[in-house]
């Protein structure tokens, strides 16, 4: 079997993925347009009206367009993780008949959620524009390149949950409240310099903080190059893809007999 | 000698235990230290054989003897515990019932994916829907879920895709039962003009008739472990042979030797073509001479009767007779015995597993007194149905 044909497989796999999203909604891929609005209209109304929540001082706009700017890519990571810790178990029945390498599954599942949550990325930012708020567009090519980056780190920690979820049911169950409290504990919702200062410290070890602040100082504060804090960026995402292929290579071969 | 496409080198597979959450932990930790976990169930061991460009190759056994999972390792669903495989070619495989097919999705998505999966791009998919469509012949139902569909169409879809495919090597499991007559003799026809062509093929079949129309070479599975491997007719006609005696034996399991204690008349020996009871088994080819002797011992002095059957392992009487019925008498012999010797010189029994009984009468011919048996197996190239080679000739 020759290796190369099999990624020819990935496009079709992920619109089989999205496809599946869209196949039991009315309103198909209006749908696309219509979740991200109405999802960013439930922030705006909680967070702009019920807690009146204001932005860092030094910024003049709504909190739901600094909220949202933050909110989006972290949607793509954390439901990409958990669709993709679920892509082995739940293709059960593929991998049993068909010979196709694994990673494909995780892959594509991942991929379609990033591809949904982009688009949605999209409307987001543009009904953001559209209310008035200046987004600064000249970062939009460094922001890119950290989507692909947090794409890349999503990847490599998806292939590594796929994998040992297989073998422990647990992580199913602990995931999305781990997934939760990793928000709560991430600069989405909140400036960094509400922390309190103990805390501050420690969030030199949450790697999603760096995520946040270089996107919204794409978005915000018109950075379009990447310096020397994107390196980190850059460093973690590679190792975690790394770290990621080796144990899912390690892992996969035994997949069939523990599913 | 033709490409070689496939071949297994001592394989073999072991299937971890993971009944209590502490041994999928465990089985975890060892995979990801090692690469492979202890105490597994082994289902697979030492299997050996190779698969040429143009060749035929059945695999045969009861259930449970680890064909499925050889099926999977051969595909490459699943990997082998131990033992090298090596493939060559393109391969597509036809396991179990819409293997890889959607439910949700309708036929057409179905075959597009199923397409892909063996390796066909998109456009060359469209050049060849015409075909494939016209294969399957499900009309419109293409446009419907899978979930709509009956077993039986969804197997039409498999095959069709498969067969525009045109592998290198096919590998197929029991799916061509599924279909109905008319679908499946097509399968039959489109496998056997493939392997004309210089097709090669791997089957799974519980049908020795398929196997023997298919197949060239044939392994015979049991318990996981290679039994025979070799030419389709002597693997099959062995394995059946085996698979009788074993029901035969199930069933009955007295009729060994029925010597009840006031027995007067028996029989002390009995040979086929030289091979006693305890001896291995005669193998004959059809055609081949059959010597059965006997030798009694009478009490008084008497001249017993002896009566000799051939029935099929299973007990279906084939043929039999005595020495009394053709006024034949038995002459003693310079140690008292009653030696007999019935010889068949060109035995008409069909390849199959048979027992030769010896039964040692009252010189009346009343009553039976003693019984020896002993097994044989017959074997020969042929696909003639029924226990005997009738006489017959073919006018035109």
């Amino acid at each position: 079997m020759k290796g190369g044909h099999w990624w020819g497989l990935l496009p079709d796999l992920v619109r089989r993925e999205i496809r599946n999203r869209l196949i039991n909604t009315s309103s198909g891929w209006l749908w696309l347009i219509v979740s991200p609005l109405l999802l960013l209209g439930v922030y705006a109304f909680v967070f702009g009206y019920i807690f009146n929540a204001r932005v860092p001082d030094n910024l003049d706009m709504p909190f739901i367009a600094w909220l949202a700017v933050g909110l989006w890519p972290w949607l793509a990571f954390s439901e990409s993780l958990l669709k993709g810790s679920q892509s082995i178990l739940n293709n059960a029945s593929l991998i049993s008949k068909v010979a196709l390498p694994r990673e494909l599954l995780v892959l594509s599942s991942q991929s379609a959620v990033f591809i949904l949550h982009l688009f949605g990325y999209g409307v987001v930012l543009m009904t953001i524009q559209l209310t008035g708020t200046a987004l600064t567009w000249q970062g939009l090519g460094y922001v890119t390149l950290l989507m692909v980056s947090l794409y890349l780190f999503a990847v490599g920690l998806g292939l590594i949950l796929a994998a040992v979820q297989v073998f422990l049911r647990d992580l199913e169950q602990v995931l999305p409240t781990f997934l939760m409290f990793w928000f709560f504990m991430t600069p989405i919702l909140y400036p960094p310099d509400l922390l309190p200062a103990a805390m501050a410290d420690w969030m030199v070890i949450n790697p999603m903080s760096l995520w946040m602040a270089e996107i919204r100082a794409g978005l915000f504060e018109a950075k379009w190059f990447p310096d020397l804090a994107f390196l980190p960026i850059l460093m973690l995402s590679l190792l975690t893809l790394a770290a990621g292929r080796w144990l899912f290579d390690r892992l996969s071969p035994s997949f069939e007999d523990f599913l | 000698m033709s490409r070689l496409l496939l071949s297994l080198e001592n394989i073999g597979k072991v299937y971890p235990r993971t009944v209590r959450p502490g041994q999928r932990f465990s089985g975890f930790w060892q995979v990801l230290r090692r690469g492979e976990f202890e105490n597994g169930i082994c289902v697979l061991d030492g299997i050996d054989f190779e698969v040429r460009a143009g060749e035929s190759f059945g695999i045969i056994g009861a259930n449970g003897a680890g064909k499925s999972t050889l099926l999977k390792i051969i595909t490459g669903v699943l990997a082998p515990s131990h033992g090298a495989i090596k493939r060559q070619g393109t391969s597509a495989a036809l396991l179990e019932l819409g293997a890889g097919f959607d439910p949700e999705y309708t036929g057409l998505e179905n075959l597009h994916m199923n397409a892909a999966f063996l390796g066909l791009g998109r456009s060359e998919v469209e050049e060849k829907l015409d075909d494939i469509l016209a294969f399957a012949d499900i009309g419109e139902a293409i446009h419907e879920p899978v979930k709509h569909y009956s077993s039986g169409m969804v197997v039409r879809l498999g095959f069709a895709v498969v067969a525009v495919v045109r592998p290198d090597l096919l590998i197929t499991d029991e799916v061509l039962a599924v279909g109905d007559e008319s679908f499946q003799k097509k399968c039959i026809r489109w496998i056997e003009r493939y392997l004309a062509d210089g097709g090669t093929l791997l089957m799974v079949s519980h049908s020795m008739y398929q196997v023997q129309k298919l197949c060239r070479q044939a392994l015979w599975l049991d318990a996981g472990r290679a039994r025979l491997q070799g030419d389709v007719f002597d693997v099959t006609q062995t394995y059946l042979a085996w698979h009788e005696r074993r029901s035969a034996r199930q069933v009955e399991g007295e009729a060994q030797r029925r010597t009840d204690s006031g027995s007067l008349y028996t029989v002390e020996d009995l040979q086929v073509n030289g091979a006693g009871p305890d001896q291995a088994e005669t193998v004959l080819q059809l055609g081949d001479r059959l010597v059965v002797e006997t030798r009694l011992r009478s009490p008084d002095g008497r001249s017993p009767v002896v009566s000799v059957g051939i029935v099929r392992v299973d007990g279906t009487p084939v043929y039999g007779l005595s020495n009394e019925q053709e006024e034949i008498a038995l002459a003693v012999d310079n140690d008292g015995f009653f030696p007999a010797r019935l010889v068949f010189d060109r035995l008409a029994l069909l390849p199959g597993g048979y027992i030769v009984r010896a039964h040692a009468l009252d010189p009346e011919g009343l009553r039976v007194h003693d019984t020896l048996e002993v097994p044989f197996t017959v074997r020969g190239r042929t696909r003639e149905a029924g226990l005997v080679r009738l006489e017959h000739r073919w006018e035109q």
